[in-house]
């Protein structure tokens, strides 16, 4: 028996090997600091175009909370090239569509053009990062709209606030102590130069991945990718270059001494007086230091409940676990612990909490991985005139069982195979592809994870789960939140 | 050395960055051409569509059956077909749900239903094991009491939770008003949903779930050979009866603007859908210009009319879309988002203007690039989707489009003309005849009046049925029914309303009534003969035709052109309950079933409401709180699954004789409506019922 189970085994070992595709994709960096990846792939005539920033809400300070999301939508406003609502415009009428998203540790844009438009898509981005339009009509008009977005994903949904709650109290130090979506207060109390000088700390050509995927050729693309990036200036001539934009005769001479009509106008870097090359060379010199905040690898001390009024109809749970940052060694066997909780109709919460117990309409958990830590999430929507506490004692039972018990082999089988099937489906659009060798990039420093992900999860045994789930469930450290319908 | 740094770097700035000028934008290079790969179809013995789409670029494949029946209307069993989706996969005579869940997740698999597929999506490797599972669904499914029982539950649950989602709530309304009397309209509630049994389910699936005109999509991993293969294997034994077959009436435009408002407490913002019924279906050749219309207006993108005007321009919302829902039963037009309370009625005007600007001016040439390239886009992009190409093959022979519809797409896309879209937009487009529906907080309920042609707002509740909002009563049933009977008799005390109502011996009232689905006006005759005589007739073709009659003891009812039919015993039974000028002076007598509801507000004027049960019939009597007058009675009887509700409503009461007759009259049956006014009311006459002998 033991044998067979052992064949089995390597069976399944090798066939995952031949399941994961291989992302070939080539890398470099632009002298301006710029990594690029690119990754060719011809079939369908379509390209993905995405930049991704390191910046997120963590970079924030406490009393300037929503800034990195807020930016995501400037940044939509157009440039010294591309007119107020232009810049979607000019993407849907080349056949193209965009977006944008922000979370704790990144801002990622993109488009997805028809691939003979690549070299606008490149152009689109390259004017963006060099010298969007931050000023106060757009600021007005989003500081708006991101109000709306608020009331509409989270004051107007039920359950809506459980993921700023729950961080606030998971994190009570580290800035993942707030959500992306920020303070409208916050936002309202802020000046246009607060806006401009978190675009010149974070908006520069350091701190951005240009990874593209699809239908292009590597040798044309690394051309139009030095004419469009490899020609944006380095270190903080970008922002001595930004100011010469923005700020007045009278500003510019205050701050640098310098006349503005001493450089040229059309190719900034291309100022032929000698005080003007001289100051460009020295901003150039002179390295943009972006302020990194720090792994969060402190516990919680001891278990934290509390209720919130929410408008719903059906009380829910909702419990925080601290769990390790996303590269720690020990994400993989969490992941895998996580599928063995929640992944799928048979996994264990289903099954007793919603099926067997009929206690809760929805139950599941889910790991919440970030840069610096993560939180592990259980949650439950409760059935009617069922109360929280005891679905609290049914996700204990489970939490316990995986801490004392082994899980069997054939569970085991059962999520190593699920984890695969996930992999294969990861990558199945350009897009996807494009941003998950962007992420590997920056987060493992390593874009070649994508290719070696299934070898890590196949590394897991059984007793790492184990391991893992009494290191990081701890009972008495913990966040408890009821949610419960407000008073009629 | 610094000095060697800087010169460095200005050489190395030389050398690295050639000239660029950025205000000039890049031009496309040479479009590709869009290839759009064949799918391949084939028919299997047992009468199944096999269409399959190759693509091995990933190992996996999907294998999606869906069934060729129309659909039902559900009324009330609304939402069995949802439970039929939530329960095929609850276990079968082999497996258990457990079973069936385990294996499964054991190969990593997807395999789902709804209310009219089973589709599997796993690892090409996994393949004969998935199909192993779909195959014992679908011939085995058992629906186990036990997860009958459950879902039925999780059902109810899920209703509460629906109660603070304003997007379904939004949704509920959309369709109850867009589509009375459809299938689209079939809305579970806490009702219907106690009306469905596992027996309904079982005979459901039964019906619908047959190899008569279904359709199996298979995309991904596999090839021809392999396909037939696993299609004769795996469901070459599946057998059944025909598919369902119906036809839907179309869905009738509203009546100038209509406003229709649910209200969500607390909500800070208002779900708002303007919307109306489009008459056209899945394949019409007016559906891709109407799509770029809608494209235009507000159909995706940054770059749209209404995301523009509300989002970019006025910042009233995150997102403002419309939508044209084309479909095989019935279509719609929608466009709407979420919105702050304050502006609520500010948005619903810009959505308005925008209606009424789309329908009479001409489209700008830029707009309808930006759109036909934006369509076009999303055509090429769709195709990255292996799942495309199949889809493509199954609407076309689905709806029976030509040959070579998505072939022609993008060159037919690209004829579409300004024209076109004026043209489209004043066919199908409206901003005076909409439903406006509104899901927010009570305090915006006064602004939004103002869009509704006759200011009546109709209130729903959260699934789209009539809202009712009622309070305790500050009096007893017994104190309500004496003071409606004081107050219709103008009388000061039992005492007078007895002997005034002793004094009648007949009551004679004519009306005449007008509907705009009647060709003609009807003039109904009403007769009351003292103490229990009553009769009705209609004016038809000049003549006077007996509709009912009853003497206290018998009666019978009667159509124009139709024979008479004897009223049975449990007809008579129920007429004596009602019987006399007045029925509620029968109740204490008789042993009506009734009882005070509580006040309800409808339309800003309070109501006591009291519900009569009899049998299978319930009824709604609304009396005005401040003249005790009886202003409306709702009826609602029950024929098998079918419900009948019919309403009617009394106003404009006078004065004949010392007692009060209403003069204006309407009356909506389904829907039909009739409304009209008494022409006559007379007492004590000499009423000719020689037409009623027997």
């Amino acid at each position: 028996m033991r044998k067979l189970l052992l064949l089995g085994m390597t069976l399944s070992i090798s066939s995952w090997m031949l399941a994961q595709q291989k992302i070939n994709y080539v890398e470099y960096d632009l002298p301006n600091g710029i990594h690029v990846i690119l990754h060719e792939e011809h079939a369908t005539p379509i390209v993905a175009v995405s930049v991704l920033y390191h910046v997120g809400s963590k970079n924030e300070i406490s009393d300037r909370t929503g800034f990195a999301h807020f930016f995501e939508h400037l940044l939509f406003e157009g440039s010294v090239n591309i007119e107020r609502g232009e810049y979607s415009k000019l993407v849907e009428k080349n056949g193209g569509t965009l977006n944008a998203n922000t979370s704790q540790d990144r801002t990622f844009y993109y488009e997805i053009l028809p691939s003979n438009q690549l070299e606008l898509g490149l152009w689109l981005e390259s004017e963006r990062m060099l010298h969007a339009k931050v000023d106060i009509k757009g600021i007005e008009t989003q500081r708006s709209v991101v109000k709306e977005e608020k009331r509409q994903r989270v004051d107007n949904q039920p359950y809506g606030s459980f993921f700023t709650e729950m961080f606030k109290r998971v994190f009570p130090v580290h800035p993942y102590n707030w959500a992306p979506i920020g303070s409208m207060e916050h936002l309202d109390a802020a000046q246009e130069d607060d806006y401009v000088n978190f675009y010149k700390n974070y908006y520069v050509p350091c701190n951005a991945t240009l990874s593209i995927a699809g239908d292009l050729n590597i040798e044309q693309t690394k051309k139009w990718i030095d004419k469009y990036f490899g020609s944006m200036p380095k270190g903080e001539a970008v922002n001595l270059y930004r100011d010469f934009i923005n700020l007045d005769e009278d500003s510019f001479q205050k701050r640098y001494a310098i006349s503005k009509s001493k450089f040229y106008q059309k190719d900034f870097l291309k100022s032929t007086d000698s005080e003007a090359k001289k100051l460009i060379a020295a901003y150039s010199a002179k390295q943009i230091v972006i302020k990194r905040t720090s792994k969060d690898n402190s516990t919680l001390k001891a278990m934290t409940k509390d209720v919130i009024e929410d408008n719903i109809e059906l009380p829910g749970i909702f419990m925080g676990y601290k769990f390790p940052e996303q590269t720690n060694p020990d994400a993989y066997a969490l992941e895998m612990m996580n599928e063995v909780l929640s992944g799928g109709s048979s996994s264990r919460i289903n099954k007793t909490i919603v099926e067997k117990k009929q206690m809760a309409s929805f139950a599941f958990s889910f790991n919440y991985s970030l840069e610096d830590a993560g939180i592990g999430i259980f949650a439950a929507i409760a059935s009617k005139d069922i109360a929280l506490d005891d679905i609290q004692k049914e996700f204990d039972i489970q939490i316990e069982t995986i801490k004392q018990e082994l899980i069997s082999e054939e569970e085991f089988q059962k999520i190593r195979n699920k984890v695969e099937n996930n992999l294969v489906s990861a990558n199945s659009s350009i897009a996807g592809i494009a941003e998950n060798l962007a992420d590997s990039h920056v987060y493992f420093g390593n874009a070649n994870r994508v290719n070696s992900l299934m070898e890590n999860y196949m590394k897991v045994t059984r007793e790492d789960i184990q391991r893992v789930a009494k290191k990081y469930l701890t009972q008495d450290a913990r966040v408890i939140l009821h949610y419960v319908p407000k008073a009629k | 050395m610094k000095n060697q740094v800087i010169i460095a770097s200005i050489l190395l700035s030389g050398i690295s960055f050639g000239q660029i000028d950025r205000s000039v934008r890049p031009t496309p290079a040479q479009a590709k051409k869009i290839e759009l790969k064949d799918s391949e179809v084939f028919t299997t013995a047992n009468g199944i569509t096999v269409i399959l789409s190759e693509n091995h670029k990933l190992p996996r494949v999907s294998f999606d059956l869906s069934m060729g029946s129309d659909s039902k209307i559900e009324g009330e069993k609304a939402g069995l077909s949802d439970m039929v989706g939530a329960l095929i996969m609850s276990g079968t005579s082999n497996r258990t749900k457990d079973e069936l869940d385990k294996e499964i997740d054991f190969i990593g698999a997807s395999l789902s239903a709804d209310r009219n597929a089973i589709s599997l999506s796993c690892l090409t490797k996994h393949m004969d094991k998935g199909l192993t599972l779909m195959k014992d669904v679908l011939l085995n499914t058992s629906f186990p009491e036990s997860e009958f029982a459950r879902i039925k539950k999780q059902n109810e649950d899920a209703l509460l939770s629906a109660k603070s989602d304003a997007g379904t709530m939004a949704q509920n309304a959309t369709v109850k008003v867009n589509f009375p009397g459809h299938p689209y309209s079939d809305v579970m509630n806490e009702t219907t949903l106690k009306n469905i049994s596992r027996e309904d389910v079982i005979n459901y699936y039964k019906s619908n779930f047959t190899p008569d005109g279904a359709y199996l999509v298979v995309v991904g991993d596999i090839n021809r050979a392999q396909a037939e293969e696993m299609a004769s294997k795996y469901l070459g034994d599946w057998k059944g009866g025909k598919k369902y077959v119906a036809t839907f009436p179309e869905a009738a435009m509203p009546e100038g603007n209509q406003v229709t408002f649910v209200k969500k407490r607390g909500a800070v913002q208002s779900v708002v859908y303007v919307t109306f019924p489009v008459n056209m279906k899945t394949g019409d050749v007016n559906q891709l210009p109407s799509t770029v219309l809608n494209g235009i207006l507000g159909g995706g993108g940054f770059g749209t009319r209404l995301m523009q005007n509300l989002r970019e321009d006025k910042a009233y919302t995150y997102g403002c879309y419309s939508s044209m829902n084309i479909t095989e039963y019935g279509s719609w037009m929608s466009a709407g988002g979420n919105f702050r309370n304050a502006v609520t009625d500010s948005a619903i005007t810009q959505i308005l203007k925008e209606f009424e600007l789309i329908t009479t001016e001409i489209v700008k040439d830029e707009e309808i690039n930006l759109t036909k390239a934006s369509q076009a886009g999303g055509f090429a992009r769709s195709l990255e989707s292996p799942s495309t190409i199949a889809r493509f093959a199954l609407n076309t022979i689905r709806y029976n489009l030509p040959k070579d519809y998505y072939q022609n797409y993008l060159q037919k896309l690209e004829a579409v003309s300004k024209d076109d879209i004026l043209s489209m937009s004043k066919k199908y487009f409206t901003a005076s005849n909409c439903n406006i529906i509104v899901v927010g907080n009570e305090e915006i309920l006064d602004k939004i009046k103002q869009f509704d042609s006759d200011g009546k707002v109709t209130i729903l509740d959260e699934f789209g049925n009539t809202y009712i909002d009622i309070t305790p009563a500050d009096i007893s049933k017994e104190q309500l029914i004496s003071n409606y009977l004081l107050a219709v008799t103008k009388s000061a005390s039992m005492k007078e309303l007895n002997k005034k109502l002793k004094k009648i011996k007949s009551v004679e009232r004519v009306s005449e009534m007008s509907g705009s689905q009647m060709p003609m006006t009807l003039k109904f005759f009403n007769y009351y003969i003292a103490p229990t005589t009553e009769a009705t007739a209609l004016e038809f073709q000049g003549n006077k035709m007996p509709l009912t009659f009853f003497d206290g003891k018998s009666g019978y009812t009667s159509a124009p052109m139709a024979s008479k039919k004897d009223m049975t015993a449990e007809e008579i039974a129920k007429k004596k309950k009602d019987a006399g000028l007045f029925q509620e002076m029968n109740y204490i007598t008789h042993k009506v079933n009734y009882s005070l509801e509580g006040i309800q507000n409808e339309n800003d004027v309070e109501y006591y409401v009291i519900k009569i049960v009899d049998g299978e019939t319930e009824s709604y009597d609304y009396y005005n709180r401040k003249t005790f007058m009886k202003e409306k009675s709702l009826t609602i009887t029950k024929e098998g699954d079918k419900t009948n509700e019919s309403t009617q409503v009394y106003s404009d009461f006078k004065e004949v004789n010392g007692i009060l007759f209403p003069h204006t009259l309407s009356m909506n049956m389904g829907p039909m409506i009739l409304s009209g006014q008494v022409t006559k009311v007379e007492v004590n006459g000499k009423p000719d019922m020689k037409i009623f002998k027997k």
